[in-house]
């Protein structure tokens, strides 16, 4: 098992919300091996409401397999353009 | 058709003039910077009679292209030495731009230091004394112009900032709700204005026709593609609308670039407290309000109205940038001391991001405790009445640090640094470093994929590519900043094919012209040439393009340091 400090911004905050879920500083727990998608169906998302994630503070890419500790958060569409280049939410490997 | 307004300050007289051919083709920043670059001798006293203040709707401004009513205004830096274009929303430049004036130019400056109110009409120019307006803040100055002059008319003031001639001091914009929450912010144009003996420009647009059009069906087919492009995208939809910019702190902050405590750490124990997410929560429970426009024709509305536990308005246009000065980077949680602390800064006339890092050097001078929002709002109110102590805070931050003998002012050109901390989101520290504008966030804020030519991932944390990025970024902005246009189109040019060829368009199909994106590019470039040759004749060398030694620190979370040297920084200058 690993376990992961999981947050959810912008609408996926209210979306958690409606489910009773929590989206603050989250410890989850996953089975090992698991990947962000996994977080993604384990809290209760859908892939496609998810544009980035940031594993520990930087762009990762979805396929990428998560370890005890990691901090990770979910970021929806609608990051202001010129910071979704600039943190490295677009182009590259980085999209889904 | 259109004409440049010239008004003489000393005499308090006017004058009209036609277009010269080599102004005809600019709009927006590349007008203003064009035009203080061939009329501010370079190393004038900003505050003298030499400097003038250029206010210039953009290219596009006035029709009905979406989201197109934004104004630059121009001048020599009282608080950067350097050139500077400020840009705002409000009423004033789409209702220039139908009458038919393409550039306001104030000049000289009085002898005797009496105050006008200039009052543009339709038909008419008038410079009337401001007696019963002085001293007032914003709020009262628009709410007596809207009174006097009619509601929803173009107002742009000062504040007590701007009357004081401090370097921090901003020119207010009447919202369309007939609140000061739009400003021309950034390098103390506020101070040029009150230089000028100008407390308020108000601008009646009742009876002027439409703007000149030279293809309309083009045109109409340009602005359908334009508007789908902007409604269709999850930014328009889904994150300005609901949250405003503020959507930016619980990013900003998950990716260690959110500037804490005076730039010590790149995250804040309490960011979601003052998030858009909580803000936006606060806003729908005391009645306030989301999805507005801070000017007519925009389809984004990123603006709100934040209300107090009872209900009242408390302030406006609550941004990113402000939720972070105020908030974050002086460790103050409490929402609504952030707010008050806005509202403070729209009534008094006061950058709100050079504020906000003035109270951190504050703070880190002994001034006041850290985090403490009650003795914050007690200091700005002092800016108001003239109180020593207030024209420290209302000069800035670099003024305010060497008050208190403090070593540690985050500034590039003397202008404070906004809400990115450049080791960690390093194209925005190459644009800190390199914009003519001084630490400046929307100076490399635009991007399109034919512009942008990055191969692969940009990593905000380390140096690959950043500089290029930059570069693009600066260049892509300056051409966006002329045509009147809203930076948040960003994303429009960012994700969708024909973004920029449908701003092309736009522009061809009112002008009768045969521009190119490449022409696009060519224009942002001559405009950055511009502004740097102004600099460079005001004494700029490449000792302005840095970054205090101090960004040498690691930051926390990621522990990154500012590690660009000169020759790299100098690289996002060469425009090839």
């Amino acid at each position: 098992m690993v376990t992961v400090l999981f947050n959810a911004f912008s609408f996926l905050q209210k979306r958690l919300k409606e489910q009773n879920r929590p989206y603050t500083d989250v410890p989850i727990q996953l089975a090992d091996e698991s990947t962000v998608a996994d977080l993604v169906v384990a809290v209760g998302l859908q892939i496609a409401d998810v544009e980035a994630v940031l594993i520990n503070g930087s762009v990762q890419p979805f396929d990428r397999t998560l370890n005890d500790g990691d901090r990770v958060a979910l970021i929806p569409p609608g990051t202001p353009g010129p910071y979704r280049v600039l943190l490295g939410m677009v182009g590259g490997e980085k999209g889904r | 058709m259109s004409k440049i307004l010239r008004i003489d300050a000393k005499n308090k007289t006017y004058a009209f003039e036609e277009v010269g051919a080599d102004l005809a083709a600019l709009g927006g920043r590349g007008l203003t910077s064009k035009m203080v670059l061939n009329e501010v001798p370079p190393t004038c006293h900003p505050l003298s009679k030499e400097n003038k203040l250029v206010v210039a709707p953009g290219l596009l401004t006035g029709t009905v292209a979406a989201n197109s009513g934004r104004i630059s205004v121009g001048a020599k830096s009282p608080l950067t030495g350097g050139i500077k274009e400020s840009n705002s929303g409000g009423l004033v430049s789409q209702k220039l731009a139908k009458i038919g004036i393409k550039a306001i130019v104030v000049e000289d400056k009085p002898d005797n230091g009496a105050f006008s109110v200039v009052v543009i009409k339709n038909e008419s120019v008038e410079i009337l004394p401001a007696d019963e307006y002085m001293g007032l803040g914003n709020k009262e100055v628009i709410n007596r112009l809207w009174d006097k002059y009619g509601k929803r008319v173009g107002v742009m003031s000062i504040g007590p900032a701007g009357e004081q001639r401090l370097t921090a001091a901003c020119i207010n914009f009447a919202d369309p709700g007939g609140r000061p929450g739009r400003a021309a912010g950034r390098g103390g144009l506020g101070a040029v204005m009150g230089s000028k003996g100008i407390k308020a420009i108000v601008v009646d647009d009742t009876g002027a026709g439409k703007v000149a059009v030279a293809d309309p069906e083009a045109f109409r087919a340009a602005n359908k593609r334009w508007v789908e492009i902007l409604r269709s995208h999850p930014v328009t939809s889904q994150g300005l609308p609901a949250y405003g910019t503020a959507i930016l702190v619980n990013i900003i902050n998950e990716a260690g670039g959110f500037p804490t405590k005076n730039f010590r750490s790149g995250r804040f124990e309490f960011a979601q407290d003052i998030s858009g997410e909580h803000m936006s929560e606060v806003i729908e429970a005391r009645g306030g309000k989301t999805k507005e426009g801070c000017h007519p024709g925009c389809v984004i509305q990123c603006s709100n109205v934040y209300h107090d536990k009872n209900g009242q308005v408390l302030t406006s246009g609550f941004e990113y940038e402000t939720i972070w000065a105020l908030g974050a980077n002086t460790t103050i949680k409490d929402l609504d001391d952030v707010a008050r602390l806005d509202a403070l800064c729209d009534d008094i006339g006061l950058d709100t991001i050079e504020t906000g890092v003035a109270l951190g050097v504050a703070m880190e001078g002994g001034l006041l405790d850290w985090g403490d929002g009650k003795a914050a709002i007690d200091l700005l109110k002092q800016v108001a009445t003239g109180d020593p102590v207030g024209k420290i805070i209302g000069n800035g931050s670099v003024f305010t640090g060497q008050a208190l003998g403090v070593d540690r002012i985050p500034a590039v050109k003397r202008q404070g640094l906004p809400a990115y901390d450049p080791r960690a989101v390093k194209g925005q520290g190459v644009t800190y470093c390199t914009s003519a504008m001084g630490a400046d966030h929307t100076a490399g804020y635009a991007v399109a994929p034919n512009i942008l030519k990055v191969g692969g991932d940009v990593d905000p944390l380390s140096k690959a590519g950043n500089v290029d990025v930059s570069k693009n970024l600066q260049i892509a902005t300056a051409a966006v900043d002329s045509t009147g246009l809203c930076l948040f189109v960003a994303f429009a040019v960012l994700d969708a094919e024909n973004g920029v060829q449908t701003i092309v368009d736009l522009l061809n199909a009112q002008y009768g012209l045969s521009l190119t994106p490449d022409d696009v590019v060519s224009l942002g470039i001559s405009i950055l040439n511009d502004e740097n040759t102004f600099n460079e004749r005001a004494g700029f060398t490449k000792a302005q393009d840095r970054l205090p030694d101090f960004f040498k620190e690691p930051l926390p979370p990621h522990n990154v340091t500012w590690d660009f040297t000169e020759a790299e920084l100098q690289q996002a200058k060469q425009y090839g």
